[in-house]
Parts: C-alpha cells; sequence; structure tokens
C-alpha cells in the first residue's frame, strides 16, 4: 500500500468515526447508578446536628447539603451554579432589594410544593426569632442609626420572595445563596419551644427534605457513620438521572493513619492525604491523588496591646520579624509543598486578590535577615553581645525575648513554631514557645479587659484592654471566604470581634466600611477597595499570614466526573463509579 | 450474705452520687464552654463571637447559677431523664443505647481470650518450670507486656488488612451484632486489646502457681497418691487463682473505665469509650457526666463481684 492510500485511509476512517461519534444514538451512554461512594474523615470533623438551624460547626452544613440544596453553590471559578434558583437573584439598583424566584418543581417530603413562603418563614419565624438565637444571625442584620435591625423578607408569589434592606451591603448576596428552607408545615407545630424544636425527630433525622437533594437520610450512628441513600426525585437529576451512588456514606476514623490504610486498602472511595503520604499514593494505579487550594491559613499575631513586647506596637519591627520568617521554607520543608506563601486574609483562589499590590514579606527579595537586621536598627534598636550571639536590645538595654504561644497536637504547628524560633535567631531574638491548650489560649492570652474596669473579658475590648496573661506571638490556623473576604473585618477592624491582637487603624476601619457600603456595589470599584486594603494590611503586618495550605484528595480510580478545584465538590451529585 | 449485699449497693448509690456531684461541679466551674470549639468557625463567618457564645448557652440552659443547673439535673435524673447530648443532637441515653453494645462486645471477648490463653499459658509455663516452654512462654509475655496495644492494632491493619487483605481495615457496623461476621472482624481488635492482658496473666499465673507448688499442702496431695492433674487443677491453683481473681477484676475495670479507647480509636470501633472522649473534648456536659456515672457503677459492680466471687473461691471468707 502506497503511503498516499494509506493516508487515505486514515483519513476516512477518522472521518467516520467522528460521524459516529456525534450522531445522538452514539453520544457517551449515561452513568449507571450503581455502588455505594465511601468518605473518610476523622472523628473531628462529625458534624453536631442535621437540625442545622442549631449548627454551630461547618460540618452540620455539609451533612445537610447531602439532602437539602441552598439557593446557590458555586464552580471551582467562582461562578454562581444555580440550585433551588429558577434564575439568578435580582438586586435593584439601589443595591437594597433582592428579588429570589425559586424553581416550582421543589417538594417537600409529603408532597406539597417548596414555596417562598417556607422561605419566608424560616428567616422570620426561625432564625429571626429571639426563643431560637440563630448563630449567624449578623448576616442578616444590619446597624440602621445605631441600632442593629433584621433584613425584612417578604413573599411576592408562591415562588418569588423579596429581602428588603435599609443599607446596601454588596456581599449580602453571597449569604443569600446559601439559604436553606425548614418546611412551615412541621416548623409551625415546634414555634416558640426550643427545647421541642431541638429535639423535633423530623429535623434530626432530615425526614421533610423530598426532591431538595441527590440523597436522603438513612443512618447516622455517631462517632461511626452517616448513610445517606440515593434519592431517585432529586430535582437536578430528572434529565441525566443523577445521582449515580446507591449510598453515599461518610464513614468516621480514629486516626488518619487507619483511613489512608482503608483507602490504600479499597475499603473506602474518597479520603484526605496528608502531605507525607501524598507520594506515596501518586505511585498507586487504583488511586488518583488531586491537589487543590483551600481557605484555610496560618497566621503569626502580633500582640500590639499593651502587655506585648513595645516593638511590636511599631510597623517597621513587625515588617522586620515577617521579612525574617522564611515562608518558601515553610512550604518546602514542613508541608513538602502542598502550600503557598500567604501575604493577605484574600487567598490567591479568590476573585478579589491582587498580586501586584501586597507586600510580599517572607519571600524573596523581602526575605533577608540582614535587612531585617537593618530594619530593626533603623527602628532604633540597637544590638549587643550575649556570649558570642549578637542579640537585638530592647530600650532597657537588655535582650529581647519572645514569648510565642500556641496549641499543641499539629505536627506543622509544631514544626513552624521551632523553624520561627530558628528563624528569629538570626535576628537576635529569642523566642520561648509555649504550649497551651485551646480553652487556655482564648481565655488567658485572647480574651481581654481594660486592667482595673468592671468590664466581661471579651476578644476585643478595645485599645486600653489587654489578657490576662502576657504574651507577644502567637501562631494560629484561620480560614477565609474567598468569595466574601471582609468577613475578616472581625480580625481586622478596630471594633473587630476577634481583634485580640490590638490593631487599631482607621484606613483599615474606612476600607472594610467602604466595601460593605453603596461604594463597594460596582465590583469594579470593590475589587480597587480590596487591592487597597491588601496593601494596606500588608504593610502594616498586624500578623504575618504565613501559608495558605492546599488539600490533598486521595480517590479511587474508578470515581468519574471529579472537576478538581477550591469547591470540588460543587458537581458531586454527577460523580459516578466508571 | 443479703444483707452485705444491700448495704454495699447501699454505699454504691452514695458513692455515684457523690462522684456524680464533683464531675457536675467541676465541668461547670472549669474553663471551658462548648462555645470553644466553634470560635474560628463562627469568627470566619464574621460573626460576633461573644453574641453566639451567650446564645448557645443560653439555648442549653448553661447561663443559669451552677446550683439551678444541679438541681434541675438532679430533678430530671431522679425522672429518668439524663438530658440532651448537644454534640450528638440526641438524648444521652440513646446515644449510650446505641454504643454500648460495641465496647461491651470488645471488652467481654478480649477479657475470656486474655484469661484463658494467659491462664492457660501460665499454668504451662509453671509446670514447665525452666524448660523450653517456660522460656518460650516468659518471652512471648514479655512482648506482649511491652507491646502497647494500639500499635499492635496499626501493625494488624497494616499486614492483615492492608496488605493480605483477610480483614477490612475498620470495624463495620453493618454487619449484624449476632452474626459471624461481626465476630470475625473483631478478631484484630481482640487481639489487639487483649493481647496486653493476657501477656499479664501469663507472669502472675505463673508466679501464684509457683508459690503454692512450693506448699507442703502439694507435697501431702502427691504423697497421698493423688494424680498430677488433680494436685494440680484442684489444689493448686485453686489457691493461685485466688490473687488472679483481683488482677483480672481490677483490669476489668481499668477497660471499662476508659482502656478500650484507644483500641476503639485504632479500629474504627463506635463504642462508650469514643463517645465519652468525645464527649470531653466537645464539652458536652450531659454525656461526660452520664459516662462517668455509668463507669463508676460497673467498677463499684465489679468491686462487688470481686468479694462474693472471693467467698466462693475461699470458703474461709465470710462477710456476715
Amino acid at each position: 500500500m502506497s503511503k498516499d492510500t494509506l493516508m487515505k485511509w486514515i483519513v476516512t476512517l477518522v472521518a467516520v468515526s467522528m460521524l459516529l461519534t456525534a450522531a445522538p444514538g452514539c453520544s457517551a451512554p449515561a452513568p449507571k447508578v450503581a455502588g455505594n461512594y465511601i468518605e473518610g474523615d476523622v472523628s473531628g470533623g462529625e458534624a453536631e446536628t442535621l437540625n442545622w438551624i442549631l449548627a454551630a460547626d461547618a460540618s452540620s452544613f455539609g451533612y445537610v447539603g447531602y439532602t437539602l440544596e441552598s439557593l446557590a453553590g458555586y464552580d471551582n471559578k467562582f461562578n454562581i451554579v444555580l440550585r433551588c434558583l429558577a434564575k439568578d437573584i435580582e438586586v435593584s439598583p439601589d443595591g437594597l432589594v433582592y428579588t429570589i424566584t425559586i424553581r416550582p418543581d421543589l417538594k417537600w417530603s409529603d408532597g406539597s410544593q417548596v414555596t417562598s413562603d417556607d422561605y419566608v418563614y424560616t428567616m422570620n419565624n426561625l432564625m429571626f426569632s429571639s426563643w431560637l438565637n440563630y448563630n449567624y444571625k449578623d448576616d442578616w442584620q444590619e446597624v440602621v442609626d445605631g441600632v442593629k435591625q433584621y433584613v425584612v423578607p417578604a413573599v411576592v408569589d408562591n415562588t418569588t420572595f423579596t429581602v428588603t434592606r435599609k443599607s446596601v451591603q454588596p456581599e449580602f448576596v453571597y449569604t443569600l445563596y446559601d439559604l436553606m428552607p425548614y418546611p412551615k408545615y412541621i416548623a409551625v407545630k415546634y414555634e416558640g419551644n426550643v427545647d421541642a424544636f431541638t429535639q423535633a425527630k423530623e429535623f434530626n433525622n432530615l425526614s421533610y427534605t423530598g426532591n431538595l437533594g441527590p440523597y436522603t437520610f438513612k443512618e447516622w450512628l455517631k462517632n461511626d457513620k452517616f448513610v445517606l441513600s440515593r434519592n431517585p426525585a432529586f430535582f437536578l437529576g430528572k434529565e441525566n438521572g443523577a445521582p449515580f451512588f446507591q449510598e453515599m456514606v461518610i464513614k468516621m476514623f480514629g486516626t488518619s493513619a487507619v483511613m489512608q490504610a482503608a483507602l490504600e486498602a479499597g475499603d473506602i472511595t474518597q479520603c484526605g492525604i496528608e502531605p507525607q503520604n501524598v507520594a506515596k499514593f501518586k505511585k498507586m494505579e487504583r488511586i488518583n491523588v488531586y491537589t487543590i487550594p483551600t481557605r484555610g491559613y496560618n497566621i503569626i499575631s502580633y500582640n500590639q496591646r499593651d502587655n506585648g513586647w513595645e516593638g511590636l506596637r511599631k510597623k517597621e519591627v513587625r515588617q522586620a520579624i515577617s521579612m525574617a520568617i522564611d515562608k518558601d521554607t515553610i512550604v518546602k520543608k514542613i508541608y513538602l509543598g502542598f502550600a503557598e506563601p500567604a501575604y493577605s486574609f484574600i487567598p490567591s483562589s479568590s476573585p478579589w486578590y491582587s498580586d501586584d499590590t501586597v507586600l510580599k514579606l517572607g519571600v524573596a527579595p523581602l526575605n533577608s535577615k540582614q535587612q531585617a537586621i537593618e530594619m530593626l536598627k533603623a527602628a532604633g534598636y540597637k544590638y549587643g553581645k550575649n556570649g558570642d550571639r549578637d542579640v537585638l536590645l530592647d530600650k532597657d538595654g537588655k535582650p529581647v525575648k519572645l514569648l510565642l504561644v500556641t496549641t499543641p497536637g499539629s505536627d506543622v504547628v509544631e514544626s513552624m513554631s521551632l523553624l520561627i524560633k530558628q528563624e528569629l535567631a538570626a535576628i537576635g531574638i529569642d523566642v520561648e514557645v509555649k504550649w497551651v491548650q485551646w480553652a487556655t489560649l482564648i481565655r488567658q492570652y485572647m480574651a481581654n479587659k481594660v486592667p482595673g474596669s468592671s468590664q466581661e473579658a471579651r476578644y476585643n475590648n478595645g485599645p486600653g484592654a489587654v489578657s490576662e496573661e502576657t504574651w507577644d506571638l502567637t501562631l494560629m490556623g484561620h480560614s477565609t471566604d474567598p468569595l466574601a473576604p471582609s468577613g475578616s473585618r472581625v480580625f481586622f477592624a478596630s471594633d473587630g470581634g476577634l481583634n485580640s491582637f490590638g490593631f487599631f487603624n482607621d484606613k483599615v476601619d474606612a476600607l472594610f466600611a467602604k466595601i460593605r457600603s453603596k461604594e463597594g456595589l460596582d465590583k469594579e470599584d470593590r475589587r480597587t477597595m480590596y487591592q487597597e486594603l491588601s496593601r494596606v494590611i500588608s504593610e502594616e503586618q498586624p500578623v504575618d499570614f504565613i501559608t495558605y495550605s492546599r488539600g490533598n484528595n486521595g480517590f479511587q480510580s474508578n470515581v468519574k466526573g471529579i472537576e478538581p478545584g477550591i469547591n470540588m465538590g460543587y458537581n458531586y451529585y454527577l460523580w459516578h463509579f466508571e | 450474705m443479703r444483707s452485705y449485699i444491700i448495704k454495699r449497693l447501699l454505699y454504691s448509690v452514695i458513692i455515684a452520687w457523690g462522684i456524680l456531684t464533683i464531675t457536675f461541679i467541676l465541668l461547670r466551674v472549669g474553663p471551658t464552654s462548648p462555645v470553644d470549639r466553634y470560635i474560628l468557625n463562627i469568627a470566619a463567618k464574621g460573626q460576633d463571637v461573644e453574641s453566639v457564645r451567650q446564645a448557645i448557652e443560653a439555648r442549653y440552659g448553661l447561663d443559669k447559677p451552677i446550683i439551678e443547673q444541679y438541681l434541675l439535673y438532679m430533678g430530671n435524673l431522679l425522672q429518668g431523664k439524663w438530658g440532651w447530648s448537644f454534640s450528638a443532637s440526641q438524648p444521652v441515653m440513646e446515644l449510650i443505647g446505641s454504643h454500648w453494645i460495641y465496647s461491651f462486645q470488645l471488652i467481654l471477648l478480649a477479657t475470656i481470650f486474655a484469661i484463658i490463653l494467659g491462664v492457660g499459658l501460665g499454668i504451662l509455663s509453671a509446670v514447665n518450670q525452666n524448660t523450653k516452654i517456660d522460656y518460650a512462654t516468659s518471652i512471648f509475655s514479655f512482648i506482649g507486656i511491652s507491646i502497647p496495644g494500639f500499635w499492635l492494632g496499626l501493625m494488624l491493619i497494616l499486614v492483615f488488612a492492608v496488605y493480605l487483605g483477610v480483614f477490612k481495615t475498620f470495624y463495620d457496623t453493618s454487619y449484624p451484632i449476632w452474626s459471624l461476621e461481626n465476630l470475625r472482624q473483631l478478631i484484630m481488635p481482640v487481639l489487639a486489646l487483649g493481647t496486653g492482658e493476657l501477656a499479664g496473666y501469663v507472669r502472675y499465673t505463673r508466679s501464684a502457681m509457683l508459690d503454692n507448688l512450693r506448699k507442703e499442702f502439694v507435697t501431702t496431695a502427691r504423697a497421698k497418691g493423688l494424680s498430677e492433674r488433680t494436685v494440680i487443677g484442684k489444689h493448686v491453683l485453686r489457691n493461685a487463682v485466688l490473687p488472679l481473681v483481683t488482677i483480672i477484676m481490677f483490669d476489668l475495670g481499668s477497660i471499662v473505665f476508659g482502656g478500650a479507647y484507644l483500641t476503639e480509636i485504632v479500629f474504627g470501633i463506635p463504642g462508650l469509650g469514643q463517645v465519652s472522649f468525645n464527649a470531653i473534648f466537645a464539652n458536652d456536659y450531659a454525656v461526660v457526666i452520664a459516662v462517668t456515672l455509668i463507669g463508676t457503677f460497673m467498677v463499684l459492680f465489679i468491686n462487688l463481684a470481686t468479694d462474693l466471687i472471693y467467698t466462693y473461691l475461699d470458703p474461709r471468707i465470710r462477710y456476715d
């Protein structure tokens, strides 16, 4: 056969095969419903309640989410994915009225339609009630003329309702997207009686969820497993037959070592993998490992209150210390590459992140011990000798010794504490690391009050307040909301409820206020505000943002449909076994 | 005897009440709150931490004066109400009722395994003193005592579940309790929990047997022409078993009060050990008090049972 003939044959075959695959009857077959999906989790991650309105932990909302969809979700690029919404939320031009239209095919378990009245009832009679004390009520309140008040929901028709504010808060729409309803026909029975509501079987067994989620509740044995059955009536599965697993199981493990052994043995379908084990799992043919960004970050807080080292109240000193701590080393040596340096409370995965404006302290070229020493000298501090070492001296001529307080139990935190000690020793600052239990940390080091006052200790009692115990640095893990990062004002605004380190800055306060006002309605303007806020905070360095960690998830390789990313589970109801 | 038992049971109630009261006070005056663990989650969502703390504490009545909380709790307890677990969202008794069986079966099987093999090997070792059997048994028991149960559990999982695939890596509650599959999946946990106990019993039994083998009544028994089996089984073992009962019952008490926790953790067995430890970390007061009370009663009952067994084994002991 000549070369030309061969080419003709190949071209013909390719063309025929393309035609065949393009034909309607020959498209990729729909996935089949088969098998049980078992997700491994460690004990600390178990939900506390399925009666979600009472929950304070994140897992409870996650568990309920399998059976009850919110108004909308987000894909890995933070695009809105409609769930119970028939169309995206409409915001009035003045930014005060939100019009929400739900799908008409949403049903409760008794077959009745889920209406806008259920949503409005859930807000007015449950979330906003004084008898139930909803934990996240701040999201639904605004300060008008100095008085906190709730937003106003109102029914328009069976599938439409509005929520009206008196002040503009551009990020309020993200709160609305997360809204889930309680069935009014059941909830009215328990209204006003917190004990009865807490213990209501229907809510604790999720027996009302109808066609609202891809799965329905089957069994929950605490400390062991949470089992859900496929919901064939799921409103998003009408056309494609989703979901595709017979059962969805969350299995709790006491240790991550056994959980990962279970993945290796094929006893579970998916679980998180620790950085040191990623290479091992990546070599396994039966396992796919996906590395994804997370919302979690570590920070060193600098105590700028009166009972911390006075140097920490100077921006230049804080910058110098942050400059001396090498973030790349932390990423490579402690996280084994599964993290990225952090410079702001806005992660790089967020649409509001700006890489150009943040001051990248702790990463070359702004990671220099010598430059840090020069900055400390420029700030008015001298160096002296302690034995054969050069040490930083405080204003009284004594060597500076800082107390770093953190909690035990995490290898990462322990390694990081020791590395910080080592890094700061290189610029002549001795660090004593103190490990205390979480309850002690929050009560004795974070809670503060003005000495001699009758104040109740809180995490931010204003500029004159100090904690019971003295401290200089704390190392803690936090998490942020990439879509609405202004929630981090609790840490960085002067009146922020968790501003325990005493950072008070008018410019930062003004920017947070601006973002959450009419001026922030325009997304481009808001982006500019966030850029400026990130710049100011990274320059002020009230805390040293260390790293954003990356998560590693191992899956049996026969699980298909996964789209790795920060919101990896957004399409989980489409996942299936090959 | 009956009046002795009644008296002991009465004492038990008083002791349990005392422990309950102390536990209740210690939990309330301690520097912790059920809200502690949520603080960062609440803060990350931009909420006012203090108002959430107050709301949650009010919801579960933790904002009331401690004496009022105590009286309320005791009043409910006398009516058979053990309270509501806010970390598991169910009545405390329902939570315990659905988990106790997993601990019970594990402790029961591990204890039976340890007693039968431990006492058997101890006797074998003693009657074959200074032989290869004795040396082999001694080495086995030293290794058994030295190996931590949780490490043994992890190794068993690695070898028999991951590499050989003989067992599942975790305990599967889908199998009915009274099934062969369930018995089979308990083999590794029972080995992990029972091996340390077993090794100890080998040493104690050997030592107690050797003590008695040297006594004059044994020489007398042998001089009377009794068979060696009768001498060992009827005379020596009966005398040697008395201190063993104390040790075994003491061990049983320790296991009941948390000793099985690590085994439950390693094998993912949702027993009372896990329930109580998770409740402690969650500051779930109602559950902590309930499991403390149950543990107290179990230990008091085990002590009473030990005393009663003494009277059977040694007729010289009389309580009336």
